[in-house]
């Protein structure tokens, strides 16, 4: 089967007066298969978005190549264009036209006429929660629905793939939660969606494979199941007391923990130690205070971020 | 085609989004002739070369203002678009970025056309120009032309300007030196040689002329020969500095 997104070994350099270039994109190489939900993950600066505005034709790579739906984004960027649709990290959307103008003027740049395009834009309103809204001029709405209304046009169209760039900015989580259901819903219809996010816990419940970058390289790839096997031993230990015990945060923090943090009476940590000794910390712990609530879960895509990006780090914070 | 088409939709949806705009985009040159170029007529009486009226002098220049004008806007829109974030996710939809050009301008075409006409007509009607309605296939060519050409020029900076304010300072010094250092408001013949050679180099004069036959049929053919092949260039070159520039986004 083709891949839906074909990358080898892509390169960006952006020329600064005076300086080195910045490397945005390092030799990066991917395929996505079509159908999959795949999550580009990194920090501020590892060179996703870049990625991104490669894939959608709104940069020219350095070097390497980057095929979308089998075509060059830098030799056919007309014909990948019309294979994708986009949802770029900046609010995007004609804000003198009304929410339904909106809706249907981008299904015109698709090649949509008629009918259609009304029938479709009842839809996506009704899925999008946009029907109270949908004769007010986007000026007049809040970041919130307008980013609700630059999110549904990519529902207006069936472009086999769709780039989603840190899509649930601003959104409610009833909404995230919607938007996220129809991701999947595409996804299963053979699209092939392609997300960054730095909501890590959105992209393990959305994505079937993950890429983790830095610095314009890759730092890990795989399913979710595969990326925390880069964590294993690694544990999330969340326990709410009564009242915090005396010395707890330097205590825990003497064990390194990968994430620690205090809230109230409760304390979370990701920690990497041995079952055991989790389990003795977690008995110490509660012969000093009344435990309310516990809970002790592996570990979870942040945790793997955090520990990789602090490899990557050289042991610093990412 | 279709790209096209849509992008000139999406135009025509974002101004009929403001009809005063519409009507004011229609009407300004007409009350410009009507207000300047009566003043004027009064003031300069009828003695221009060739026994020209003021007015119908002027109508070929204030045809030309207005297509320079509405050229600017459009250019400027390119800043709100950023703003928005839509220029972004526009570049992202399947056209090509000629086809966004023409579309944008295109649409800007229409409007110009619509203006010309009610000018024209309004023009004779109510100060009795004497229009040459034989030369309209001219005069429809030399509006959309000297529209696309001023468009493709103010769009080489408006893409290539971050800053909105800057780009209105340099729209400021252009509608300065273009229209003033020009055919448009007065016959260069009396003026001092310096200025007239740098009128003579100016593409407005070369748009106004031919525009000023192509209403009352009013120039020397040959040099507006040379004007015609000026200005397409002109027009040629600025497009494929548009075009540069949106490639540089």
């Amino acid at each position: 089967m083709q891949a839906s997104i074909d990358v080898v070994d892509l390169k960006k350099t952006y020329p600064r007066r005076g300086r080195e270039p910045v490397r945005a994109v390092d030799g990066l190489s991917f395929t996505v298969k079509p159908g999959s939900i795949f999550g580009l993950l990194g920090p501020n600066g590892a060179g996703k978005t870049t990625t991104l505005r490669i894939l959608t034709t709104l940069a020219r790579p350095t070097g390497g190549t980057a095929r979308v739906g089998g075509f060059d984004v830098a030799r056919d960027p007309l014909r990948v264009r019309e294979r994708i649709a986009v949802v770029i990290q900046e609010s995007a959307a004609e804000l003198f036209l009304t929410v339904r103008d909106n809706l249907t003027t981008f299904a015109r740049f698709h090649g949509l006429r008629g009918e259609e395009i009304g029938r479709r834009a009842d839809r996506v309103i009704a899925q999008l929660g946009l029907d109270a809204e949908v004769g007010r001029k986007v000026m007049d709405l809040s970041g919130g629905f307008r980013r609700r209304v630059q999110v549904a046009k990519v529902f207006m169209v069936e472009t086999p793939v769709v780039f989603l760039d840190e899509f649930s900015t601003g959104m409610d989580p009833l909404l995230k939660r919607s938007v996220m259901g129809l991701l999947r819903e595409s996804a299963r219809g053979g699209r092939t969606i392609v997300l960054t996010t730095q909501i890590l816990h959105e992209a393990e419940e959305l994505c079937d494979d993950i890429l983790i970058v830095n610095r314009g390289k890759e730092v890990a790839r795989g399913d979710l199941h595969t990326l925390k096997l880069l964590a294993s031993g690694v544990y999330e230990v969340a326990i709410t007391f009564d009242r915090l015990p005396d010395g707890i945060e330097a205590e825990l923090a003497a064990r390194n923990p990968i994430r620690l943090r205090i809230s109230g009476t409760t304390v979370e940590a990701a920690i990497k130690e041995p079952e055991s000794r989790i389990l003795a910390l977690v008995s110490d712990l509660s012969r000093r205070a009344q435990v309310l609530r516990v809970e002790i879960g592996g570990a979870s895509l942040e945790d793997v971020f955090v520990q990789l990006m602090d490899g990557e780090n050289g042991g610093g914070q990412p | 085609m279709t790209a096209i088409g849509a992008v000139m939709y999406r135009e025509g949806k974002i101004r009929a989004t403001n009809l005063t705009f519409i009507f004011w985009d229609v009407v300004y040159p007409l009350g410009y002739l009507l207000v300047f170029g009566v003043g004027m007529s009064r003031a300069v009486g009828a003695a221009l070369p060739g026994g020209l009226d003021y007015n119908a002098f002027f109508l070929g220049g204030v045809l030309g203002m207005a297509s320079f004008g509405i050229a600017a806007n459009t250019a400027w829109s390119f800043f709100m678009d950023r703003d928005n974030g839509i220029f972004y996710e526009m570049l992202t939809y399947p056209l090509s970025r000629s086809e966004y050009l023409i579309g944008k301008v295109l649409f800007n075409v229409l409007i110009a056309s619509a203006q010309a006409a009610v000018t024209v007509l309004m023009a004779r009607a109510l100060l009795g120009v004497p229009v040459r309605f034989d030369l309209l296939p001219l005069l429809v060519a030399a509006v959309a032309v000297g529209t696309a050409g001023w468009f493709f020029f103010y769009a080489i900076f408006a893409l290539r300007i971050r800053r909105n304010d800057a780009f209105n300072t340099v729209t400021s010094i252009f509608y300065f030196v273009f229209l003033f250092a020009s055919s448009m408001f007065y016959p260069l013949e009396p003026l001092p040689a310096g200025f007239r050679q740098v009128a003579y180099a100016n593409p407005i004069t070369w748009q106004v002329d031919l525009l000023r036959y192509a209403t009352v049929g009013a120039g020397d053919p040959s040099t507006l020969m040379l004007e015609a092949l000026g200005f397409a260039a002109f027009t040629l070159v600025t497009f494929g500095g548009a075009l540069w520039a949106l490639y540089q986004e």
